[in-house]
């Protein structure tokens, strides 16, 4: 059986690398080490791939025929889109895909209540360019495996769902896959933010806070009770339901210690930004 | 009136949704867009409402007949531009600004 060998999230705002320095020196050091430090997990932990599940934001797949989950198949994987170069600020990179690994967990998720499709070649604005850029990820060339998530467009599959599809991604991980091979899940998204709608400017610290502290707890029965999609959509329409992402990792690992890295609630990223990683 | 959930008004098969992602991945119908405005909205089957949202910039407008938030986001950023190293930038005070034109003041 292969192993899920690491698991993390963070946030994704195009603030971090876009205008980083709009931040305070401390919220700049504390985030700038959070996604240091999950680097160096992520490095540590000799991945034969990693997985990341981000929200699409609408960008690989037209609203009116969107898919739940869309699984990135490629042999490559290349970004940022270049609308979003000038906006993210980030070095273009190139990273190699696990076309095998992709496909068999592609063709084991398919065919339940939710729409799950697979695609070749995928757009990427921060959803991933943040995480691989932040974390060093984009240089490591450890082959990439990206999950495009519905987080936006309703009907969104909720947090529920989201815990389930996890469920049933740690399990094909476990039992479908060769014996041997070291999985890492980065869960890409949130924290609180309303993206184009009449809250776009705020951040829901409150929430963001208490979230944190209710993941730290780990007991998500608790979390799932309590973090509801209606409650993260009361923290920010649209945006903050990004934190299914960060469910559907912890439905594929189970109940583990969860460590929080970093919080910071700067105004100019209008979102947010925080990290963990739990224990395996 | 104070705006509900987006999820109230959204409507997905509005063709500014179409006319974004379009717009995103082709360079040349976004220098055409401040050109001559007119010559690209005329390619989509918009219907007359949401014609006239885009533009008057009445993104309230936009969001009452259902354009996604995100679509209305990215709206801003194609006609107010991306600027580099901005947080509020123009684009986003002028989405939040429009959208916000008819809320009663918080209390």
């Amino acid at each position: 059986m292969a192993t899920i060998a690491t698991a993390v999230a963070s946030a994704h705002a195009p603030g971090v690398t876009g205008w980083f320095e709009k931040a305070s020196p401390a919220a700049q050091q504390s985030v700038g080490d959070a996604f240091t430090a999950l680097g160096d997990q992520i490095a540590d932990a000799r991945l034969d791939a990693l997985l990341i599940i981000a929200n699409d934001h609408i960008e690989n797949y037209p609203p009116h025929d969107y898919p739940d989950f869309a699984v990135g198949v490629g042999a490559r994987h290349s970004g940022p889109d270049e609308w979003f170069k000038p906006w993210l600020n980030v070095a273009d990179y190139e990273m190699p895909g696990a076309p095998d690994i992709a496909r068999t967990l592609f063709e084991q998720l398919a065919g339940d209540s939710l729409r799950v499709v697979s695609a070749e070649t995928m757009k990427f604005d921060d959803n991933i360019s943040v995480p691989v850029t932040m974390t060093g990820f984009a240089t490591q060339k450890i082959p990439l495996i990206p999950i495009m998530q519905n987080c936006t467009v309703p009907p969104v599959p909720d947090h529920r769902a989201s815990y389930a599809f996890g469920q049933r991604l740690g399990r094909v991980i476990r039992e479908e896959l060769p014996p041997g091979l070291r999985i890492g899940l980065y869960g890409s998204g949130g924290l609180s933010h309303e993206p184009g709608g009449p809250r776009y400017l705020s951040i829901d610290e409150e929430f963001d806070r208490w979230f944190l502290s209710l993941l730290a707890d780990g007991d998500h029965e608790q979390v799932l009770r309590q973090a509801t999609h209606e409650r993260m959509e009361a923290a920010g329409a649209g945006g903050t339901a990004e934190l299914l992402s960060w469910l559907v990792v912890m439905g594929a690992i189970g109940e583990h210690p969860c460590d929080v890295l970093c919080y910071e609630a700067v105004p100019d990223w209008r979102c947010g930004v925080g990290a963990v990683r739990w224990t395996l | 009136m104070a705006l509900e959930h987006f999820s109230t008004y959204f409507d997905r098969d509005l063709a500014t949704h179409r006319l974004v992602q379009d717009l995103k991945a082709d360079r040349d119908a976004r220098e055409l867009l401040h050109r001559d405005e007119a010559a690209v909205l005329d390619a989509y089957d918009l219907l007359p409402a949401e014609r006239a949202g885009i533009e008057q910039r009445d993104f309230r407008a936009l969001y009452l007949l259902g354009v996604h938030p995100y679509s209305l986001a990215q709206l801003a950023r194609l006609l107010y531009g991306t600027v580099e190293g901005a947080g509020a930038s123009e684009a986003s005070s002028a989405l939040v600004e429009s959208l916000l034109r008819d809320e009663p003041a918080p209390s």
